[in-house]
């Protein structure tokens, strides 16, 4: 502080209106779960909600770390595809796992006993890791209250059930003995993690793509529309452009790589793959290969910028000509991509140029796409607010940070709405796009005038979980 | 390398050719000493104007070291948040900076108290809790509540009965009006109201309102119907507690918003609103044009038609109630001039043969000293003015008061009134936006109207009618009356106060039209039967068989004993035409509906009541006069 501290009568904790009770931000989503303390400007804690299921032994392991190939070993997601928590004991192991553990919430147990001290951790070799996480796990279970100290906000989905609301905040109350419990939508802490308090929230996200109208502060209960064209159907639309591709390109993960040569542009791989002496699970081969497709996502696939949609004529020719990217697959083999990459992520904006889907859920209606979701959204609202809404498009999710994405919906909605004036919001900084909903619940658990919205465990205590449906509207 | 090296490289003169070691060992000498090296170098380079280096003085830490005050202490500190309305249940902790004495600031403390000693019904001393209490949160202030309407079971029952909605429903709706702080779409994106099913609720209360109910499925309120029926109720509940009169200004308004709402007329704006979300851009933007042509149209009326009112205003004259009959001849208007010109003589004003302005022309042209012609926008203006100005010679003459005029030139008082009226009419733009308008609610209030100009001493209300009567001819004067007769009307007012006198004068207005639409069916009228005798005459000149014919036709169309008459008077003129017109009506009226009666007697028929009224009293009159 190089300004001399003011006397703290004329403090202005008033005009700024934080003021921090380190409480605890935990944003789950169907890919990764988010945790931090409210007030710093990023999740100390990003973990995968998937997690890894040993059979034999009947364990549960969590964290990047522990996902390495090993017998009878499964993945699983606590999460189901509409971003709902499916298995509470998981979710309860997962998130204790996140906030304990690897946040480090100050116990209140003495450092004898907490074994920080005499346990130093060895480098990042998987399966000690994995040792030491799963004894820390042992121990937290002998903590009475692991976060007595700390209030704990809470995101979840528009369309949450109310009973998956009440067994949020058991846990909450009952395992954790927090303080104080509040739940919020993740669109609205989207909007306020952009500043706005009136805003139409588009989130692509990882199993969804939502869009919900926050007016003041609250989410528009008819508005909430959603659809499954978020990352992993992405993901499934690349699997279908490697099929149709010629020729068919495979998708080896990194794990089974032994080694590789350099190879020419479009010919078959030259590498030697591993061998394990137990059986791969399809369920984390699957989880491999999604780390792969992800990559592409990042590296290669774009958004038709527009204006016009990319199956309009002319627009496959123009695409054709610019500048392609090469893909190297873990295996060595690679390829140049131009305008497929255009392709792949076209459904999510015309139904008609989406890859056809094997799975029934994979295919997807006109309304299902992004601008048909946004469509449905503002008709299913009050007349006066759609200007403003529009106005305020916040943009949020990882999947959102495809290039030329804003560009498109821009284009999109102003050919939607030509008399009103349309302005996005979509964080620069990646991060922000990234952790949208988390960042709003920092911001929202550090504000001094939300203290007096908490749920308190004595409110808890005397109403029964019934009073987060009351409160949390 | 030295400063002259430095010179001789870059080619630059030396000024100190001649001497120069001199006095560069006597400048150099004294930093030497301490420079060795780079420095020693870089110091050479400025040569003879050595490079001033300022020692780097850091005053921050120095100051730091000097007030050596003690570190700031930070502590965990436990509070509560009184706008929680939980008696501080939930203690969160916070780092607050430790004060000296330890005391929590006043406010926060009060605040707190009061909060504790709401809610406390604990036998613990206040003045022991205070120690331990924790300080309430600086946020606590921020929380505000909107005050929506309450009502007791009996007040519901009096005043705010509906048949659309039950009360449970009514409550649902203010609970959620409270719930999400009036925010409508909120309320309406929320509501959900499920009525109960009457078999579980046999209150006594409502016992009535199921007895009669059929169970009320869940109704599909729009947002407008939500507002209306909070507004009904909110509008209702403000006039039980005050009634309007009491009420201050802004509840009053408050009070007639809320009555005022319109559902129906909410719902259309919407659609409109929703039509131009819908617009394409060439439709917006065409339309953004059209709007300002209209403004701009809008603009140049409002102008024209105040310059017109202005030039009105001017050219009135009261009327005067002596009689005119005397002028209307050539030799009386020679005789009025010679009567005005004399007493102009006599007060010694200048002949009015210039002011008069034979011509207008050389009028407007007179006054352009004072007034600027230059400017082309004013001259409309300065015409008007003189020809206020000379309207006030007008007056002067009529009314021969002893007005003198500020100078005897009568170019110059013609000016000086067309400044002094332009000086006026600035001013009293000026003035206008001064005086506070009232609204009609404090009109009512204070007994506050508008009176139009009166004249000195007393007046009656009844004049302004009668005046109203001079106005018009004889003739019509009668027809009038008659009207009025007709409907129980005395044509004199008894109680003439000021509301009766404008009631009054409304439907003088609307008998007056009656008279003039009739007057103008007449004329139609009569025009038409002469159109028809003409044709008949011809139709007749044409042949026996067509003469027939066209005979038949006519009484079919004219109406029988009227189209003869129109056939024998074809020749006379229009006067002669709008007597039979008025002998076909009143067969009309005698036979109500003929079928084949003409167009424009039809529109005389709808006007019945008109000719009813002064049909006969018309024909007497126009009898007496023939
Ligand atoms: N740079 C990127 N470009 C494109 N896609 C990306 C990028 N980074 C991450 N993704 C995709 O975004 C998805 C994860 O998004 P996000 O973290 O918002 O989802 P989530 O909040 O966990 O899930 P949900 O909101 O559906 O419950 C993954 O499918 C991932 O592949
Ligand atoms: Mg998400």
């Amino acid at each position: 502080m190089a300004q001399q501290p003011l006397p703290s009568s004329v403090q202005p904790t008033d005009v700024y209106g934080g003021d921090e009770v380190s409480a605890i931000v935990l944003d789950p989503g169907y890919i990764n779960t988010r945790a931090g303390f409210a007030g710093e400007e990023m999740p100390k804690q990003v973990l995968p909600s998937f997690y890894g299921h040993i059979t034999s032994s009947n364990r549960d392991v969590f964290g990047d770390q522990a996902m390495y190939p090993r017998a009878d070993f499964e993945i699983r997601n606590y999460m189901n595809r509409d971003s709902v928590v499916e298995d509470w004991d998981a979710a309860t192991k997962i998130w204790e796992h996140a906030l304990v553990n690897r946040l480090g919430i100050p116990r209140p147990t003495p450092p004898s006993k907490n074994g920080l001290n005499n346990k130093p951790k060895p480098a990042a070799e998987g399966e000690d890791v994995e040792m030491a996480d799963e004894a820390d796990l042992d121990e937290t279970e002998n903590y009475e209250k692991p976060m007595a100290e700390n209030p704990l906000l809470m995101t979840e989905a528009a369309w949450n059930s109310p009973k998956q609301r009440e067994k949020a905040i058991e846990i909450c109350m009952e395992n954790w003995a927090c303080p104080a419990f509040w739940l919020s939508k993740t669109p609205v802490l989207a909007a306020f993690a952009a500043g706005k308090a009136t805003a139409l929230v588009l989130d692509v996200g990882g199993s969804n793509t939502s869009v919900t109208a926050i007016f003041d502060g609250m989410v528009l209960k008819r508005s909430v529309q959603r659809s499954p064209v978020g990352g992993v159907w992405l993901s499934s639309q690349i699997r279908s452009l490697f099929e149709a591709s010629e020729p068919k390109v495979e998708v080896v993960p990194t794990f089974m790589v032994e080694n590789k040569k350099p190879v020419e542009a479009g010919q078959p791989a030259d590498a030697r793959l591993k061998t394990f002496d137990f059986q791969i699970s399809p369920s984390f081969r699957a989880y491999e290969e999604e780390r792969v497709l992800k990559e592409f996502k990042e590296s290669v696939v774009e958004v038709w910028r527009g204006p016009g949609r990319y199956l309009a004529p002319g627009n496959e020719d123009y695409a054709k000509n610019l500048p392609g990217r090469v893909f190297e697959m873990p295996d060595g083999s690679n390829q140049m991509w131009r305008e497929q990459r255009f392709k792949a992520a076209e459904g999510m904006w015309d139904d008609n140029a989406a890859f056809p889907s094997a799975t029934e859920e994979g295919k997807i209606t006109k309304a299902q796409t992004v601008p048909g979701l946004i469509k449905a959204a503002l008709d299913s609202i009050d007349v006066d607010v759609r200007p403003a809404l529009l106005a305020n498009v916040v943009v949020t999710g990882s999947t959102s940070l495809l290039p030329g994405f804003t560009d498109r919906l821009n284009h999109e909605l102003t050919a939607m709405f030509p008399s009103v004036k349309v302005k996005l919001h979509a964080a620069g900084l990646s991060s922000e796009r990234r952790f949208g909903a988390w960042i709003g619940g920092s911001i929202l658990g550090s504000l001094g005038t939300f203290h007096q919205m908490w749920i308190s465990r004595k409110e808890y205590e005397e109403n029964g979980p019934g009073i987060v449906e009351k409160r949390c509207k | 390398m030295t400063s002259r090296d430095v010179h001789d490289v870059l080619n630059l003169p030396s000024d100190h050719s001649g001497a120069p070691r001199p006095s560069k060992k006597q400048k150099t000498s004294a930093p030497r000493p301490n420079l060795k090296g780079l420095a020693r170098e870089v110091q050479n380079l400025g040569g003879d104007n050595p490079i001033a280096i300022v020692p780097e003085v850091n005053f921050f830490k120095k100051r730091r070291f000097a007030t050596r005050k003690p570190v700031a202490k930070w502590e965990l500190k436990a509070f509560t948040n009184s706008a929680r309305g939980d008696d501080g249940a939930l203690v969160l902790r916070h780092w607050k900076r430790r004060t000296d004495d330890g005391a929590p600031p006043v406010e926060g403390a009060q605040d707190g108290d009061g909060q504790q000693q709401r809610g406390g019904g604990e036998g613990t001393p206040a003045s022991e809790r205070r120690e331990e209490k924790p300080e309430d949160s600086a946020f606590a202030k921020y929380n505000v509540k909107v005050v929506v309407p309450h009502y007791t079971e009996d007040q519901y029952h009096s005043n705010l009965q509906n048949n659309d909605w039950t009360k449970e429903e009514t409550d649902y709706l203010l609970e959620l009006a409270k719930d999400f702080d009036l925010r409508w779409t909120l309320i309406w994106d929320r509501y959900d109201f499920t009525p109960k099913p009457p078999g579980g609720g046999g209150d006594a209360a409502n016992g009535e309102d199921t007895s009669t109910a059929v169970v009320p499925a869940p109704k599909q309120r729009s947002m407008e119907d939500l507002k209306a029926r909070y507004y009904e109720v909110a509008a209702k509940m403000m006039a039980v507690q005050k009634p309007a009169q009491y009420m201050t200004r802004p509840e009053f308004e408050l009070y007639e918003m809320m009555q005022n709402f319109d559902p129906e007329q909410e719902r259309k704006r919407k659609q409109f609103a929703l039509n131009t979300l819908s617009r394409s851009k060439d439709e917006a933007r065409e339309e953004e044009s059209l709007l300002l042509e209209v403004k701009r149209i809008l603009a140049r009326t409002e102008r024209f038609n105040e310059e017109r009112r202005e030039l009105y205003n001017r050219l009135d004259y009261p009327a005067t109630d002596s009689d005119i009959n005397s002028f209307k001849t050539s030799a009386g208007l020679q005789n009025l001039l010679q009567t005005l010109m004399s007493t102009d003589k006599n007060k010694k004003r200048k002949s009015i043969m210039p002011g008069e302005g034979v011509s207008p022309s050389n009028n407007s042209g007179v006054p352009n000293s004072a007034v600027s012609e230059t400017n082309p926008a004013n001259r409309r203006e300065s015409i008007a003015a003189s020809a206020t100005s000379n309207n006030h010679h007008h007056h002067a003459r009529r009314d021969s008061d002893a007005r003198t005029p500020a100078t005897p030139a009568d170019p110059t008082p013609t000016s000086a009134a067309a400044a002094a009226a332009n000086k006026k009419k600035g001013g009293g733009a000026q003035q206008q936006p001064e005086r506070r308008k009232l609204t009609q609610q404090e009109e009512q209030v204070y007994g506050v109207s508008y009176h139009d100009r009166l004249g000195s001493g007393p007046t009656f209300r009844y004049e302004k009618i009668n005046k109203l009567y001079s106005h018009k001819s004889g003739q019509q004067q009668l027809r009038i009356t008659n009207a009025l007769s007709e409907l129980d009307l005395p044509p004199r007012l008894v109680m003439p106060t000021a509301a009766v006198t404008a009631q009054f004068e409304v439907l003088w207005g609307a008998v007056t039209a009656l008279v003039d639409l009739r007057k103008m069916s007449d004329r139609l009228d009569g025009e038409i039967k002469i159109e028809e005798a003409k044709k008949a005459e011809r139709d007749r000149a044409k042949g026996i068989a067509a003469e027939k014919e066209g005979g038949k036709e006519k009484g079919e169309g004219g109406g029988g004993g009227g189209g003869d008459g129109a056939a024998a008077a074809a020749g006379e003129g229009e006067k002669a035409g709008e007597k039979t017109g008025e002998g076909g009506q009143t067969k009309e009226d005698g036979e109500k509906k003929r079928p084949g009666s003409s167009g424009s007697l039809t529109a005389a028929g709808h006007k019945r009541s008109a000719s009813v009224l002064s049909a006969a009293s018309d024909k007497s009159s126009k009898r007496q006069k023939k």
